[in-house]
């Protein structure tokens, strides 16, 4: 059963706009236990706040949204409960971070669910663990980490919470390649620590291409494409004419299978290019 | 949700009013109020309103939100009806315990309503016409004489704090929204609990706005002294203020009014 499932989403912002524009028009999907779901689209294609209905922050205009098979709107009073199974984390999450310490700033999601003593300190102290916080940073003042450092306690605040699906909207935005890498390096430790859904927004292909299972396409806020990653990146005609593209390696293998290489055209990743132009190579060897 | 609270209520109806020169509106503003208060009979009163409310069939300002102004100040308009009532001589209407009523203090009672009336009309009259940029502009124009006592620098540097902390407040208030819906997604409880619950609940908020708006005003300091902002000095304008045809007309209108008001005040 599907963990996550929208059903003809539509949202309107009431704004005294003459314009009156649907952010969000009848989006449908579904996302399986474990899976990893990249959202792609251009600016204002309606992605932020697609995400923002997962888990309750906004109210849809029209349709419905399901987590565990129930509807989230059923009983609006437990909506709060319903941010602790759906996690959330914003762009430029270390915006939010206000404790004093380290430990108290992750500790204010689990806190809120009601998590106490031991149980607490354990949560926060495993969560630490998983995005490589060590011991004596805990007691330090998130203000005085560097930037990579504030995002990763910024992300654990909302993993503390053990989200079953955890949302991410870029997470990767602003930072350096290191912490790029290091932050992707997160969300995957913990898809495979608690085997949560994971849902990504984000604009590098590149790190789509690496994570995802399968792609989400938004533009003008509607759904344009939701498949396996391989089959939206095999439609680069497409996606460049909604203002997005391929990765590059596979802008590369393009122009390459233009001018004659026989190259296979399913090639979305660095190690995915590197074993294809071995076999090609080995290939010319025994030819 | 917070985006809808306006501040500053300019509303864009293109009338005379609107175009007017803003140093003149502010001048013609402490002018007319003066007047108001000057009139001391129900005949120059009674003219003073309705020139007031000429002033207002002008801007062109839908007369609900005039009424919406009023609605902040009835407390302080009652308070001061009620005050008045127990002041005044004449023959007495009511007597409670050693408090009176006479008609001098019901007159009295009548006319402060009124003129506070008039004086809240006039003042959004100003506010609904004029941006809140054109009002600081007009300010430091006003001000610029002070500069002859030594308050050289002054004058600029307030008219400029005044424009950024009007140009940040919806940027404060997108930033609060974000930063509440993000506390939200940590399972943040804001709408329910005790008062001391519900204060508490802020600190979450309040804390990170606090350390976004200082960034925010180095970035932006930075940002100004690398466009050479020295302060006022030899500094030119965009937007030239400056007197036209129009604008002798409408101070005409308002020296008639202020007229008006004296003859009756003098004649009856």
């Amino acid at each position: 059963m599907a963990v996550l499932e929208v059903k003809n989403l539509t949202h309107t912002y009431s704004g005294n706009t003459p314009f009156i524009n649907d952010a969000v028009s009848r989006v449908s999907f579904s996302a399986e236990k474990g899976e990893i779901i990249g959202i792609i689209g251009h600016t204002g294609s309606g992605k932020s706040t697609l995400v923002q209905h997962l888990n309750g922050l906004l109210k849809p205009t029209e349709g419905e949204i399901f987590v565990d098979g129930a509807n989230i709107w059923d009983n609006p009073k437990e909506i709060r409960k319903i941010r602790s199974k759906v996690g959330l984390v914003f762009q430029y999450p270390e915006y939010q971070l206000f404790e004093e310490t380290v430990y108290a700033d992750i500790a204010f999601g689990p806190k809120n669910m009601g998590l106490e003593g031991d149980e607490l300190k354990k949560r926060v102290l495993e969560t630490c663990e998983l995005i490589g916080v060590k011991g004596e940073y805990l007691e330090k003042s998130p203000f005085d980490l560097s930037g990579g450092e504030k995002r990763r306690v910024a992300i654990a605040g909302v993993m503390a919470m053990r989200p079953e699906v955890i949302v991410f909207d870029e997470p990767t935005a602003g930072l350096d390649p290191g912490g790029r890498e290091n932050v992707m390096k997160i969300i995957h430790d913990y898809r495979a620590a608690t085997g949560a859904t994971v849902i990504i927004i984000s604009h590098s292909m590149e790190d789509m291409a690496l994570l995802a299972d399968r792609l989400l396409v938004m533009n003008k806020g509607r759904l344009e494409m939701f498949d396996t990653t391989e089959n939206v990146f095999k439609n680069g005609g497409r996606l460049r004419e909604i203002g997005l593209n391929v990765p590059i390696v596979t802008q590369v293998f393009y122009e390459l299978k233009k001018s004659g290489v026989p190259v296979p055209d399913d090639v979305f990743t660095v190690s995915r290019a590197v074993e294809a132009l071995k076999a090609i190579k080995a290939g010319e060897k025994y030819a | 949700m917070l985006k809808d609270i306006t501040f500053g209520q300019y509303y864009d109806s293109r009338s005379l009013l609107h175009r007017t020169d803003p140093r003149l509106k502010i001048f013609l503003l402490i002018l007319l109020i003066v007047f108001i208060f000057i009139a001391n009979n129900a005949f120059s009163l009674g003219f003073g309103t309705l020139s007031v409310i000429s002033v207002m069939l002008v801007s062109k300002i839908p007369f609900k939100l005039y009424l919406k102004n009023m609605k902040a100040i009835l407390p302080v308009l009652i308070f001061t009806g009620v005050i008045n009532l127990f002041y005044g001589s004449g023959e007495e209407l009511l007597s409670i315990w050693r408090l009176s009523i006479t008609t001098g203090g019901v007159y009295r009672a009548v006319f402060m309503a009124v003129r506070i009336t008039l004086l809240i009309f006039l003042s959004s009259a100003l506010t609904y016409t004029t941006t809140p940029n054109d009002l600081t502009d007009a300010i430091e124009s006003l001000l610029s004489p002070l500069k002859f006592i030594g308050l050289k620098s002054a004058v600029h540097t307030l008219a400029m704090m005044m424009t950024i902390a009007l140009r940040f407040i919806p940027t404060l208030i997108e930033e609060a929204e974000k930063i509440m819906n993000a506390q939200k997604a940590r399972g943040a409880d804001l709408e329910n609990g005790r008062l001391t619950e519900r204060v508490k609940a802020l600190i979450p908020i309040l804390i990170p706005l606090l350390v976004s708006s200082v960034r925010r005003a180095y970035e932006l300091a930075e940002a100004m002294e690398c466009r050479c902002y020295n302060g006022g000095e030899g500094r030119t304008r965009m937007k030239q203020m400056r007197m036209a045809a129009g604008d002798y007309g409408v101070l005409a209108a308002a020296l008639i009014i202020c007229g008006g008001i004296t003859a009756l005040n003098i004649l009856l």
